[in-house]
């Protein structure tokens, strides 16, 4: 290896791709190129230019989640192909609200009920990207945060591998000085358990966070709960909220098992 | 016997679309057999996805079904549930919500005339080739895109995904001042818009379809040129309320495609920015109404290429109108309500439908409410599963026509990305690959 103190050779390459997903990131990305371009050569990038160059890139940001059989031949290939990968988004990073459903619901099901019984196409359940490949960045956001975005490439292309806080939004939120809408308000804000990047969004403009930028670090979901419970928010309702987001079902092991007490009590009488 | 000379064109993967998409053409003996767009984009079942959430859930889940038009997708669930309460938003509220919608207009459509359209007719292979050959129009893109931004964010609170939206009204007011400035940007950036259309109208289409599409629009309530509207026109006369949407659109999943057809009566049909001018192109002002009458859409001209200058024409209204808009706005005495105080919003339990004009065309949401406030049935039809079958017959009908040659394919590309298709909508639940037709009762979410 050569050392870093001497001037890169080649201007580093980048690809930007998409799986399963709102196509958000893409558009973020889209609007910071010019940010980005004197640094870098695009290699790729099929949502916005027809001539694009498939072989080996340094920097492959992807969003969207995996979807299907096609998503998961693509990210392998992608794999291959890349020197790094940054999942970008949501989607990449903790499958979104299409992984909140298939963690409530079965995915065959989903598609016996809109297909009808005799519907047999392959599906897949949604899932991240660190499911299937080894993934370098965690990029989280829905959609991911200007100023994120270019600290991590900026990261990347001294070949070092970027820090991505995952505290909660509540500490952003006490930065801004806002009122907490949780204890004053008694809405259902997700603040205390989810990722802060966006800068406080939601409470910023007195409504709750709902989770889009999934699980903070050492998410404490069983107190978040016991607090929503508290306010009269039902189980059933809480859990909906908290996996909306894609976030990880072993994360509401213990919740479930409460709720299947519950159930149980109930049927029992 | 000698076998018919049978061959399948192809395009692989349509490039600068949203999302994923390819096109299959079958040509026998010369003549075009069939014609297929496959939208391969990964499905995500919206309609099962917000089962079971409570209604102040459900825009923030909705809007997650495309990004560029997620203040459409946030808007119509909205729209749905607030006619199932029967609650009536403030004037105020609805003025933003218009600006809002107006933001993803100015926003939508500069990404896709420029980004997206553009660089067929400047002969630009790359990005880079784009924004260093041609650094009028890339300018011209990066502020327009920017303004419709700026626009959705001091409404919606970020570009899109708007976290200010909400069934019963907004969370906060925007403040005055900033609304004061964002209109002194919008006046600003009004020319750039003036030039971007007389721009686009210089581009002659390099194809030309042979029958004239019937097309869809919401008729808007108000007098002026708008998106929001209860009921349904089509050029060939009828109209009808949103709410019987599933008596006029059939929606069908085909084998070969994960995105969902709609037509109506068996035809195709077409909905977007040349559908709005067709039905209610009076109602510009200005600028735009001059750039209307001096182009070839005023003289009946409805070549599926001309959709780009459509919006082109469409923004320029946009910009006047938000800056009018921005102006009544303000006039109204600031009224803040905390979310948690909104008695006047009474949730009860029913069904309905809401619709708004996307950039793309109109977009229908359907929802059952439960007593707990939870959806149990949901529906919802985009502008691209509406334009599919409309797409493919252009296709065949350009392909007849066309003696081939090296450019067929790049303007077969031009003329699919005219319809600015936007297949992560498309695919907001379908996935299809086995073999035979299934038809509408069957696959039906409602």
């Amino acid at each position: 290896m050569q050392s870093n103190l001497k001037p890169a050779k080649t201007i580093p390459t980048v690809s930007v791709q998409s799986l399963t997903g709102c196509a958000g990131e893409l558009l973020v990305i889209l609007e910071n190129l010019q940010k980005m371009l004197p640094y870098v050569r695009l290699q790729s990038f099929p949502f916005a230019q027809s001539t694009n160059n498939n072989g080996p890139v340094d920097i492959t940001f992807i969003e969207g989640s995996v979807s299907n059989p096609h998503d998961l031949e693509k990210l392998k290939g992608l794999r291959e192909r890349s020197k790094r990968i940054v999942a970008v988004g949501n989607c990449a990073v903790w499958g979104c609200v299409q992984k909140g459903a298939c963690s409530r619901m079965a995915v065959e099901e989903m598609r016996k009920k809109v297909y009808g019984e005799l519907s047999s196409f392959a599906v897949m359940p949604a899932s991240r990207l660190e499911d299937h490949v080894r993934v370098d960045v965690k990029l989280s956001g829905c959609p991911i945060d200007s100023t994120q975005l270019l600290a991590v490439t900026a990261s990347l292309l001294k070949d070092h591998l970027p820090y991505v806080t995952q505290k909660p939004v509540c500490l952003e939120c006490k930065l801004r000085e806002n009122p907490c809408i949780l204890i004053e308000q008694d809405l259902p804000c997700l603040g205390p358990v989810t990722a802060a990047g966006c800068g406080a969004l939601c409470p910023s403009v007195g409504a709750p966070c709902y989770g889009c930028w999934g699980p903070s670090e050492e998410p404490q979901i069983d107190a978040m709960a016991h607090v929503l419970m508290e306010k009269g928010f039902t189980l059933t309702d809480i859990l909906n909220r908290l996996q909306a987001f894609g976030a990880p079902p072993e994360l509401f092991s213990r919740l479930n098992q409460l709720q299947d007490l519950a159930q149980q009590a109930n049927t029992g009488k | 016997m000698t076998e018919k000379e049978r061959k399948v064109v192809q395009i692989p993967e349509i490039t600068r679309v949203e999302g994923h998409s390819a096109v299959a053409i079958e040509i026998e003996d010369g003549v075009v057999t069939d014609v297929k767009l496959d939208v391969f984009e990964g499905t995500r079942f919206f309609e099962q996805i917000v089962l079971g959430h409570k209604f102040d859930e459900l825009p923030h889940i909705t809007s997650r079904v495309c990004a560029i038009c997620s203040t459409g997708h946030v808007l119509a669930a909205i729209f749905a549930v607030e006619r199932i309460f029967g609650f009536a938003p403030q004037p105020q509220e609805l003025m933003l919500r218009e600006l809002m919608h107006l933001g993803m207009i100015i926003e939508s459509h500069a990404t896709h005339i420029c980004a997206l359209a553009l660089p067929d007719f400047l002969k630009t292979p790359d990005l880079v080739s784009f924004a260093t050959e041609h650094k009028d129009e890339f300018l011209i893109w990066t502020k327009l895109r920017a303004l419709g931004a700026a626009v959705q964010t001091l409404v919606g609170g970020r570009p899109f995904h708007p976290v200010n939206l909400h069934v019963g009204g907004v969370s906060k007011i925007p403040d005055y001042a900033s609304l004061r400035s964002l209109k002194k940007d919008l006046l600003d950036s009004l020319q750039l818009s003036i030039t971007l259309a007389e721009l686009v109208l210089t581009f002659e289409p390099p194809v030309r379809r042979l029958t004239e599409p019937e097309f869809l629009c919401l008729i808007p309530k108000d007098k002026h040129y708008g998106y929001f509207g209860d009921v349904i026109k089509s050029t060939e006369g009828w109209e009808r309320s949103i709410q019987e949407y599933q008596s006029y659109l059939l929606e069908e999943v085909v084998a070969y495609s994960h995105a969902k057809r709609s037509t109506v009566a068996g035809k195709p049909i077409m909905v977007g920015s040349m559908a709005r001018l067709a039905m209610f192109s009076d109602r510009l002002e200005g600028e735009a109404a001059n750039l209307y009458k001096g182009s070839p859409l005023a003289k009946g001209d409805h070549n599926t290429i001309w959709n780009n200058a459509a919006q082109a024409i469409e923004v320029v209204q946009a910009i006047q109108r938000a800056a009018a808009l921005v102006d009544e706005i303000v006039s109204i005495k600031r009224k803040d309500i905390p979310l948690s105080a909104r008695d006047a919003l009474k949730p009860v339990a029913g069904r309905g439908a809401g619709a708004v004009e996307c950039p793309r065309g109109t977009l229908y949401h359907f929802y059952e409410v439960d007593e707990k406030h939870s959806i149990v049935k949901a529906d919802m039809i985009t502008p691209s599963a509406q334009n599919t079958a409309r797409i493919e017959l252009d296709i065949k009908e350009v392909v007849a026509s066309n003696a081939g040659g090296d450019t067929l394919m790049p303007n077969l590309e031009t003329l699919v990305r005219a319809y600015d298709p936007c297949n992560t909508c498309a695919t907001h639940m379908v996935s299809v690959n086995n073999k035979s037709k299934i038809k509408g009762d069957q696959c039906s979410a409602t």
